[in-house]
């Protein structure tokens, strides 16, 4: 249950990254947001990824949560970039109704 | 000397990850692979069942060694742990042999009942080799593996410094773009895995440490065996007084460990001098605690008596043996196990990657690319013959396991040798052909292996992928569809390759070749 936990925290934490980038904004959302907002975006994604951190820790050990913790970056990281890879067949497919 | 400081990372990068670059395959995909080498170790002995040493299996032992071990030398008891893979071993030896010269017997770790498995060296195999190589003194090898790794971490830093758009690019895949894409690939797979990456390579450093130092111990002990004999003492000496003395049954002498260090397992048993009044036995524990104990209880199987607890290791020891633990990754639960195992798959990516990228940009600059200089070409053939080959030769090993007769003189010998049969011709084969249809050729093949061994399994023996789904037989499901899973990705990357358009897309901007360093 804490990798799972931990893992959903990471992918979260990696998306707020992706987005807080300002090429995959253009790429994504057609605009650049404001440097507020991806600044916050940002502080999120790495609280997020720092509170993965903590709670894959707590639940499992320092040690041993430590490396699942990397592993789940790992695993969450390739996700965002596999999106990035195949973001025009994405939104193709949110285009259609 | 280069002109700046990232241009000469960049050579440095080049070069300390080209030369010994295919010997890196080699070990990461090895390596790799042993993250599982107690499972295609249960696969590969079908006959055996899978579980810890029941008490009655450890009885079963026990009686064998009384009937049959009687006067021997010594006994030792070899128990698999729970991911099995191995049989239940006990074996004896005359007095004054050395252990391993006397008979064997191996038993089912459940029932205790005598089995008789292939012969085969399983899982183990690929995992000695990610280290020890093969047809070569063990010690060439490690040195030689100590070379690689070494430059690993070289590489690992100057690579950093070399991709300086790592972090920038850390999202950034792009296909069909010819030589971006295959620095994408490269870049991708190191990034995203570099904590595992940096930690793997300097453990694995960690465990070769005496290879490398050994001035360490030459400084401070007489030989390397005293320093072993102060650093791990194994206990107190076995004597024959000549008086004969029953034996305590195993399985209280057992519990007799269990109570000095709660928890304990048992992994390896050896008992010396059997019968005598001064007989001593050793157990040791398993090794898949983090960090944990590795020296024997010693017990005196007469009397029952503790003569002897490791001590505490010291610092020093302490921390080589938790990096060991953390390179072997003994210690993980399944899902730990799993991320290991595809970080490990990511190394293995980005070494292959890393290497073809070495030729995909010289390939564009040659004078004439249909002949290029001998150090090009000899490249490009090592490319194909290693990262084709391998794979291929490891589904060739798992395909002999299932096909060569049981019956064959030195059988284990031969899985071996056809994986290295088939992995050498696949080399020729790279250096005779065309080098696109080598890598058509030699990815197909990987493929074509590597789907059939569910076939061959499923003709060879009565766990097939159906008869394993109808019985819930979980790890034999799992190994078939894993083999079917890398036949479809060799087979996707043959198919690439031949359906690859001659030239690659244009560059887009000059940012992103002015940075194309490799």
């Amino acid at each position: 249950m804490i990798h799972v936990f931990t893992l959903a925290l990471c992918l979260a934490g990696f998306g707020l990254l992706l987005m807080a980038m300002g090429r995959h904004q253009q790429d994504w959302l057609r605009r650049k947001l404001p440097a507020a907002t991806t600044r916050k975006m940002r502080r999120g994604g790495f609280a997020l990824l720092a509170l993965a951190f903590f709670a894959c820790g707590s639940g499992l050990g320092w040690a041993y949560g430590t490396l699942a913790w990397c592993g789940w970056l790992t695993v969450s990281a390739l996700a965002a970039v596999t999106a990035n890879t195949n973001r025009e067949r994405i939104q193709r497919l949110k285009a259609k109704p | 000397m280069k002109s700046t400081f990232r241009q000469s990372m960049a050579w440095l990068h080049t070069w300390t990850g080209l030369l010994p670059g295919w010997v890196l395959f080699v070990i990461f995909l090895f390596g790799t692979s042993a993250y599982y080498q107690q499972e295609i170790s249960r696969w590969m002995r079908p006959e055996i069942a899978t579980g810890a040493v029941t008490p009655r299996a450890l009885d079963a032992a026990d009686a064998v060694l009384r009937e049959r071990g009687a006067g021997a030398g010594s006994w030792t008891l070899s128990l698999p742990d729970g991911r099995g893979g191995d049989a239940f071993t006990v074996s004896w030896a005359k007095p004054g042999d050395r252990r391993g010269d006397g008979a064997e017997v191996l038993l089912d770790s459940r029932t205790g009942a005598q089995v008789e498995p292939r012969d085969t060296r399983g899982g183990f195999f690929l995992y000695r080799m990610h280290f020890d190589l093969h047809y070569m003194p063990v010690m060439w090898a490690r040195y030689l593996v100590s070379i690689a790794a070494l430059a690993m971490l070289v590489a690992i830093v100057s690579g950093v410094v070399t991709h300086k758009k790592i972090f920038a690019d850390f999202f950034m895949l792009r296909f069909g773009k010819g030589q971006r894409s295959w620095l994408d690939a490269h870049n991708v797979t190191a990034v995203l895995a570099l904590p595992f990456l940096t930690m793997i390579t300097y453990t694995g450093l960690v465990t070769l440490l005496f290879t490398l130092m050994p001035w360490a111990i030459s400084a401070s002990f007489p030989s390397q065996e005293a320093y072993y004999a102060a650093a791990f003492p194994t206990g107190p000496e076995a004597s024959v007084t000549g008086d004969p003395a029953p034996m305590m049954p195993l399985k209280d002498l057992f519990a007799r460990a269990a109570e000095a260090r709660p928890g304990f397992r048992a992994s390896f048993v050896t008992v010396n001098n059997p019968g005598d009044a001064g007989a001593t036995l050793a157990i040791y524990p398993q090794v898949d605690a983090f960090g944990g104990p590795r020296g024997p209880v010693n017990i005196s199987p007469v009397t029952g008596q503790l003569l002897a607890v490791p001590p505490i290791p010291g610092a020093a020891t302490l921390t080589q043996s938790t990096m060991i633990d953390l390179h072997a990754g003994r210690f993980s639960g399944w899902e730990l196990r799993a991320l290991y195992f595809m970080s490990g798959v990511f190394g293995t990516v980005m070494v292959a990657t890393g290497l073809v990228l070495w030729t995909v940009k010289r390939r564009a600059r040659l004078p004439d690319p249909a002949r290029p200089h001998f150090g090009f070409w000899l490249a490009e053939r090592l490319n194909v013959g290693v990262i084709a080959g391998t794979p291929a030769g490891i589904a060739a090993y798992f395909l002999a396991n299932r096909l060569l007769p049981l019956q064959l003189e030195h059988r284990a010998d031969w899985e071996i040798n056809w994986l290295f049969i088939v992995w050498g011709g696949l080399l020729a084969w790279g250096m005779a052909r065309p080098a696109r249809r080598a890598w058509i050729e030699g990815l197909a093949s990987c493929a074509v292996l590597f789907a059939l061994v569910p076939v061959v399994n499923a003709l060879t023996t009565s766990r097939g992928l159906i008869a394993s789904l109808v019985n819930g037989d979980t790890l034999f499901v799992v190994f078939d569809l894993t083999m079917l899973a890398l036949a479809a990705v060799f087979a996707f990357a043959s198919w690439r390759v031949l359906t690859r358009r001659a030239q690659p897309a244009p560059r887009r901007k000059s940012r992103e070749s002015s940075e194309a360093f490799a």
